[in-house]
């Protein structure tokens, strides 16, 4: 059968060429979004080079790649910014990959409020002191420490949208040698999720909205932009009057007594809150003795009925062959 | 033991049934069960929370706060079961003045009745342990229920108000609320399946189902063979003969001097 039969006289006929159209117009619209060259505020055409995956520089350490990934950026926080109001009117002419330091301060030429509480944090400080152990704006902001994949902060993607905090603290927090290395001895992590805030958090679904994700995470606690050493006195976290006021942040009438049986990270002990350290260990006996005893009564019950049944069947047969 | 108390105990006796649990007793073992379950299926996912099937469950509930919602809901329920229970056991020794019910006590034939039945287990005596109303079995499983309840009412009472509770008693209240709620839930999860449930209804002598604790009475040969003692007197009582006299009237005796 000839093709052109099937419409002939048909008044779709007509309108074929106007669907062609519309299919063409939806076809580059999908296009735009992923294509590289459509780009919408690249009108230095950077992206003609730079959405290369294999695009690199050598410098003394070696190979630095230099792809930039236009599906990242139209994702992220600064799609309507220009490649060029980040990197200059001439960015071959800036020496790069910058620090740790200089790049916190390329972000805070805009971001200039969060840029300075940074710099008095315990992260910022260390930063300033030439350390790269400690988080930069993109440790926190980017799940790949990526300047171009930082996306906007209460997106459920993002790796600061409250449920998601813990594991960006843990990228550094749940590491024992780094820790180690600056005599944190506490499992920071494993300890949150341990406890009730941390469960809630985590059992909460991947997308749940951010008024109903109220349960304290790291940040809660310790701060965002302005996290300070623990014991430094103006740490929210430093001493039972100032834990007492973090808590009752989100606990109304919390005091000292509420704040000061809050086991942080730590686990009781003989000399921390004792009586729960005791209670640990004798519910960790008490629970593991009366089931033991339990599950020993049923086997036994089933133990015995079956060599009753057992000898019975024996002694049937034997009846059968005398 | 009264008189009174002795008619009511023939009056148990119908057509081929004991009458064991009255109506009360049944509603409170309903009500007990259920809300057992729902506190068990909506509090275990935060305490295994690292399960990926947790994260699941919850969903299914309707996130995290609707669970502890329906967890505290089923928890009141429990708490006053446990009221119920108690004001029931009030009202028959004071108003109605049915004497305390010692056959619950603990006491030291429960202790012989155990080594008997170890024996019994270890082919070093051809006899189960015969029982009264209560087997030591059944004794503990209610006063396990009764420690437990103290546990995870308290417990769960302190964590629903953590602030409050801080607020007057010791620092340490709240977080040793958390490890006896937690640790004591998993207790009684696990005695009553591994344990209630195998001698309640799996046991081979009753498997499948024992459906006494529903219609609250036990065919009288069931009877015989599961609380013996009981069975002779109530029969000795109703004037009918009990054919198990002879056979051990030591036992009896106990029993008998037993009662106040
Ligand atoms: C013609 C291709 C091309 C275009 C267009 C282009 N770049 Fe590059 N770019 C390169 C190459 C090649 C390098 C590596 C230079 C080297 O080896 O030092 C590079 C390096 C860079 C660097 C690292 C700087 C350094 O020297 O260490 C940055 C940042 C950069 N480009 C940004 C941009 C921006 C922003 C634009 C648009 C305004 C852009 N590029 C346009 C090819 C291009
Ligand atoms: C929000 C500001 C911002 C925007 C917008 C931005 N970048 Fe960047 N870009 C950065 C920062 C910060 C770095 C990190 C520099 C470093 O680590 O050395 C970087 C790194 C780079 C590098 C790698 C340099 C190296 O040596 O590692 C290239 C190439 C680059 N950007 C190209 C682009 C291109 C092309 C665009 C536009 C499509 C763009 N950037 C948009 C902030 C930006
Ligand atoms: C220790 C991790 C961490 C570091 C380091 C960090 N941020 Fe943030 N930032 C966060 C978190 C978490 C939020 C979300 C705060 C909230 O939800 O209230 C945030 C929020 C923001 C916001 C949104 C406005 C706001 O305050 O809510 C901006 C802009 C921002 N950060 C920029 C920066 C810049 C620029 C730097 C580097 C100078 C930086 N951040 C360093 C964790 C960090
Ligand atoms: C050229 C100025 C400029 C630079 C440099 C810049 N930003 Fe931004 N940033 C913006 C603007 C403008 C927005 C707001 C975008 C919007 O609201 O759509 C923004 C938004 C953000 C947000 C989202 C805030 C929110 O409310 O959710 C974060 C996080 C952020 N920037 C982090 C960074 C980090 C990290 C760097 C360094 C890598 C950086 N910015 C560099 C201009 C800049
Ligand atoms: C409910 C409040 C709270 C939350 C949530 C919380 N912390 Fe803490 N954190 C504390 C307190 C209180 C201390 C000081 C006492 C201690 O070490 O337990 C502390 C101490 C620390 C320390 C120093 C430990 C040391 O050994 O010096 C680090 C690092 C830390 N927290 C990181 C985190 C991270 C990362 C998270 C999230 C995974 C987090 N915290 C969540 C309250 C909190
Ligand atoms: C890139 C790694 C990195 C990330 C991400 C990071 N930190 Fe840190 N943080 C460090 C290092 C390293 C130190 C130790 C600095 C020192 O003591 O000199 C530190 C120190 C701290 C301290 C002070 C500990 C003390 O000894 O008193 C706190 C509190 C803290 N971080 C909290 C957080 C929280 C909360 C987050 C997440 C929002 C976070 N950090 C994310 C690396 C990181
Ligand atoms: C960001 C808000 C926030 C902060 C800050 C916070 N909490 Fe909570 N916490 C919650 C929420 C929400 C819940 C669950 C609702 C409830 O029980 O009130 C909760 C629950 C708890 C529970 C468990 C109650 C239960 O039902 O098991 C304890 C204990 C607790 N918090 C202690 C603390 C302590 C101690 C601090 C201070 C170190 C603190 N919280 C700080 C939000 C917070």
């Amino acid at each position: 059968m000839e093709p052109k039969a099937l419409f002939d006289g048909h008044p779709l006929h007509k309108l074929l060429p106007v669907i062609a159209g519309i299919a063409l117009a939806i076809a580059a619209a999908l296009d735009l979004k992923t294509s590289a060259q459509a780009y919408d505020l690249d009108s230095n055409n950077c992206l003609a080079c730079h959405s290369s995956p294999s695009l690199s520089k050598q410098n003394g350490q070696g190979s630095v790649s230099l792809f930039v990934s236009a599906n990242e950026l139209t994702a992220s926080a600064h799609r309507y910014l220009d490649c060029t109001s980040c990197h200059t009117d001439k960015p071959h002419q800036v020496q790069t990959p910058l620090t740790k330091q200089s790049l916190a301060q390329k972000c805070g030429t805009c971001h200039a409020y969060e840029y300075k509480l940074h710099l008095t944090s315990i992260h910022g400080q260390k930063l300033s002191n030439g350390n790269s152990d400690v988080a930069t704006c993109t440790d926190c902001h980017s799940t790949d420490s990526n300047p171009h994949s930082v996306v906007r902060v209460l997106e459920p993607t993002a790796s600061t949208y409250p449920k998601n905090i813990a594991q960006t603290c843990a990228k550094c927090h749940n590491n024992p040698q780094l820790m180690s290395k600056y005599g944190i001895v506490e499992k920071v992590y494993e300890s949150y999720m341990r406890s009730f805030h941390g469960k809630a958090m985590k059992l909460a679904s991947d997308k749940l909205a951010v008024e109903l994700l109220n349960k304290a995470t790291c940040t809660n606690c310790h701060g965002t932009h302005d996290i300070m050493e623990v014991n430094d006195p103006g740490a929210p976290v430093a001493g039972m009057a100032n834990l007492a006021k973090t808590c009752e942040q989100c606990h109304p009438g919390a005091g000292v007594t509420f704040a000061s049986g809050f086991l942080g990270h730590k686990e009781a002990n003989p000399s921390f809150l004792p009586p729960v350290y005791w209670g640990e260990r004798f519910f960790y006996i008490f629970t593991r003795a009366v089931l033991a005893v339990g599950g020993l009564m049923v086997s036994f019950e089933i133990g015995r009925w079956g060599v009753g049944h057992i000898a019975a069947r024996i002694r049937r047969s034997r009846e059968q062959d005398d | 033991m009264t008189a009174q108390q002795a008619s009511s105990d023939v009056q148990r006796v119908t057509a081929g049934y004991i009458l064991r649990f009255d109506v009360h007793q049944r509603i409170q073992h309903i009500l007990m069960f259920s809300s057992f379950i729902i506190l068990a299926v909506t509090g275990l996912p935060l305490k295994f929370s690292d399960n990926a099937v947790s994260q699941w469950w919850i969903a299914v509930w309707g996130g995290i706060d609707n669970t502890r919602m329906i967890h505290r809901v089923a928890g009141l329920v429990m708490a006053a079961d446990f009221l119920y229970h108690i004001s029931y056991i009030f009202i028959s020794m004071v108003l109605l003045k049915r004497p305390f019910p010692l056959k619950m006590m603990p006491n030291l034939n429960d202790f012989r009745d155990f080594i008997q039945d170890l024996k019994y287990t270890f082919g070093l005596s051809k006899e189960k342990a015969k029982f009264d109303r209560f087997s030591y079995r059944e004794k503990f499983d209610y006063w396990a229920v009764g420690w437990g309840l103290a546990m995870m009412v308290g417990g769960g009472l302190i964590l629903m108000f953590p602030v409050t509770a801080a607020n007057h008693l010791p620092n340490w209240v709240v977080p040793a609320a958390l490890v006896a709620h937690s640790d004591e839930a998993i207790l009684a999860v696990g005695w009553i399946v591994i344990v209630h449930m195998f001698f309640a209804h799996l046991s081979p002598s009753i498997f499948p189902f024992n459906k006494s604790i529903f219609t609250g009475t036990v065919p009288l040969a069931k009877y015989k063979e599961e609380h013996p003692l009981e069975y002779d007197r109530i029969l000795a009582k109703a004037g009918m003969e009990s054919d198990r006299k002879e056979e051990r009237p030591a036992a009896m005796e106990v029993v008998a001097s037993e009662q106040p």
